[in-house]
């Protein structure tokens, strides 16, 4: 049903323009780069655009475009509108703002035309007042920031919906230079039609999607229940990790019960995201870190981690905020300890976390690595791995790359420090091994993970 | 009368807050255990009926017009005898309207106190985005200061309801402390899934606290209870 906005075979861009800065340049430019269907600019003053045929109006096309988008004033929308109903189009990205948001009785008026102008021809709008659709596979790019301002990720799996352009924007920039791959990414503006609901639903089917980053406010009214079906029928196929904004409540007004009063707007968002399978994350931090884990790592059969380590510090600090999030670390067993005792200089420490202490090199956690990861009562293993003891060479980083996908199960890595750090980093990123710079970061990464792992075998926690 | 007799009633009189009895029924329709309760007219009727509801019994006033009961004596607690029972109807019946002249009078509610357990609270109301939500919570301090409660939104499932038992932060005194045995959860997310039904099938009811539902060993009790109703 969505499928129009995503994969048009052409688009009509209403108000393109080749003026410098303006956003139906920086729109019609992104289109010219990177899609493949036709495009057809519209704006009464041009016959060419950047080497493109440019229509006087909508009834002009040649075709009908499965797709428009609108960037003229808000007063000549409804007309567009009108004249795109009238072609037979039945998507269309409305950016201009103008309308409720303002505030005004003009605006106001305007937004109740176009969404009466949408029900009489059927029309599936996102926006007006937004940023639109970014979409990586198919070129499909309204997103009106010059790509000099802000970066595109590369191609990839991870799909936001964002109710605020600017949280878009910032996270799309923040992607592309952690070089985390999107597949779609949208931002609904005024929702005046196509809701978060509609795009979950999409983003469930699409192939091009594992996980789903959502960016809320707030729900549009008695909307809250389809949101916990839809999501919860979602999360079933594919995680959706959601960021609420706007958590502190005014009060509820002269309350008349007990139970009004206390239901205070926040509350009532955490108990439909615990119900509808969605997890919460708190931070952009923990957003990032949720994302990646969830991308590249295998989901937990349990929650009994190990931690193999060469610095005894950094393995105290993990346990206790692996403790923190709820994880066992299992004392390890007597057969396991004897097997350990018999690979290891008598200094290690076999007691989980493991400690091989700081003249490790790559072999010795190879050899403990190679005894902990079979084990079927070991969930995950996060392996902390200092890269300024001398004896880290690169082997450990070889055997954790193909050791993953050996196994199954999750392992990821600490890694804390400077340069050394982050090129090991790197390189384990990049073979989809995930990293961490802190112990408290890995911990909550994990958790989600867990708690991700929990939902979708459907055990209620 | 059913639940959809009694709404419509009150909100062809514009009541708002439903009459105490009224709210006995509704829950009672919807089998939430609750005291048996009738409303009397007089001394004579209240001592007549005495032995059959059981001592204690606690009296109180029934008018649309009075909001603080007790602050016009319109709340008579731990009665044991046919006598005493007889005396209170009397006394309240008279104080009432001398302090409050102008109230129309319904009569008197009438019930078997239950025997004190562990206080809970569990409430429902209509939000304009979710709909029906669900409240739980413990009664007193845990409720009006620590506000230690969980929410659900309705439909809810048994599931659920324990779920929101098992996640407020004091859920151990459930579990029985200092001696206190253990409360009956399985009674109380009885009532949880109940109230959410009700609050799903009846639209005009903008909230319901039923505070305090008695917890038990065994069982579970709502000994008060009250129903708001949408103006408009």
């Amino acid at each position: 049903m969505l499928d129009s906005f995503f994969n048009p075979r052409s688009v009509a861009i209403v108000g393109a323009t080749p003026k410098e800065g303006k956003v139906g340049r920086v729109i019609l430019e992104n289109f010219i780069k990177k899609y493949k269907g036709r495009i057809y600019p519209v704006n009464p003053g041009y016959n060419e655009i950047m080497g493109l045929k440019c229509y006087r109006s909508v009834s002009e096309l040649p075709e009908t475009p499965d797709l428009a988008i609108i960037v003229v004033p808000a007063p000549s929308v409804p007309e567009v509108l009108r004249e795109l109903g009238e072609k037979g189009c039945k998507a269309v990205i409305i950016i201009s703002g103008g309308f409720k948001e303002t505030g005004t009785p003009e605006g106001e008026r305007l937004e109740h035309e176009i969404k009466e102008l949408a029900v009489k021809y059927g029309i599936r709008i996102i926006g007006p007042n937004c940023i639109g659709i970014f979409d990586n596979w198919s070129g499909v790019d309204t997103f009106f920031l010059p790509e000099e301002k802000m970066k595109r990720p590369p191609k990839g799996y991870v799909a936001f919906i964002s109710q605020s352009g600017a949280f878009a924007s910032a996270l799309m920039d923040w992607m592309a230079y952690n070089n985390i791959g999107v597949s779609r990414a949208i931002s609904y503006g005024n929702k005046i039609d196509v809701d978060d609901i509609d795009l979950l639903e999409y983003l469930a089917g699409d192939d091009k999607t594992k996980v789903i980053l959502v960016y809320l406010e707030g729900l549009k009214n008695a909307r809250g229940r389809m949101f916990i079906e839809t999501a919860r029928r979602v999360s079933m196929v594919k995680p959706v990790l959601v960021f609420k904004a706007g958590k502190t409540s005014r009060g509820s007004l002269a309350a008349a019960s007990h139970t009004a009063a206390l239901a205070g707007n926040y509350s009532l968002y955490r108990s439909a995201f615990k119900q509808a399978g969605v997890i919460e994350v708190e931070s952009f931090d923990e957003m990032m870190d949720a994302v990646r884990i969830l991308l590249d790592q295998p989901l937990m059969n349990g929650n009994r981690v190990y931690v193999v380590t060469d610095a005894g510090g950094v393995g105290v600090m993990l346990t206790d905020a692996l403790t923190v999030q709820g994880f066992e670390l299992p004392r390890t067993p007597p057969d396991l300890k004897e097997e350990l005792r018999k690979i290891l200089p008598p200094h290690c420490i076999v007691e989980n976390p493991i400690d091989l202490t700081g003249d490790t090199d790559d072999e010795r956690y190879i050899k403990v690595l190679e005894k902990v990861l079979p084990r079927s009562d070991v969930d995950a293993v996060v392996v902390v791995a200092l890269p300024q003891v001398p004896g880290i060479k690169g082997g450990l980083a070889d055997y954790l790359i193909e050791a993953k996908n050996k196994y199954m199960k999750p392992v990821i890595v600490i890694s804390i420090g400077g340069e050394e750090a982050i090129k090991l980093a790197r390189k384990l990123q990049e073979n989809g091994v995930t990293v961490f710079e802190s112990p408290e970061r890995a911990a909550k990464a994990l958790k989600v993970l867990y708690t991700y792992s929990r939902i979708k075998s459907n055990i209620q926690g | 009368m059913s639940p959809r007799d009694i709404l419509a009633a009150a909100l062809k009189e514009k009541r708002f807050k439903l009459l105490e009895h009224e709210a006995f029924q509704i829950i009672k329709y919807y089998g939430i255990p609750s005291p048996e309760v009738v409303v009397v007219k007089s001394p004579a009727e209240a001592v007549e009926l005495a032995d059959k509801i059981g001592y204690p019994i606690a009296l109180k006033i029934v008018s649309p017009d009075i909001t603080h009961k007790s602050d016009v004596g319109g709340v008579k607690l731990g009665l044991k005898s046919r006598e005493e029972v007889g005396k209170a109807v009397e006394e309240m019946l008279r104080t009432v309207s001398l302090k409050a002249p102008n109230a129309r009078l319904v009569g008197v509610l009438m019930y078997n106190m239950a025997p004190q357990g562990l206080e809970v609270i569990v409430g429902g109301v209509r939000d304009g985005i979710f709909g029906p939500v669900i409240m739980f919570g413990l009664g007193g301090i845990f409720v009006e200061v620590l506000k230690d409660v969980s929410f659900r939104i309705a439909p809810i499932t048994r599931n659920d309801a324990l779920g929101m038992l098992n996640e407020i932060k004091s859920s151990k005194i459930l579990e029985g402390y200092r001696g206190q045995p253990p409360v009956d959860k399985e009674a109380i997310a009885d009532i949880i899934v109940k109230t959410a039904r009700l609050m799903e099938e009846n639209p005009e009811i903008e909230s319901i606290d039923l505070n305090p539902v008695m917890a038990y060993p065994k069982g579970a009790i709502a000994v008060d209870a009250r129903i708001i109703l949408k103006q408009g």
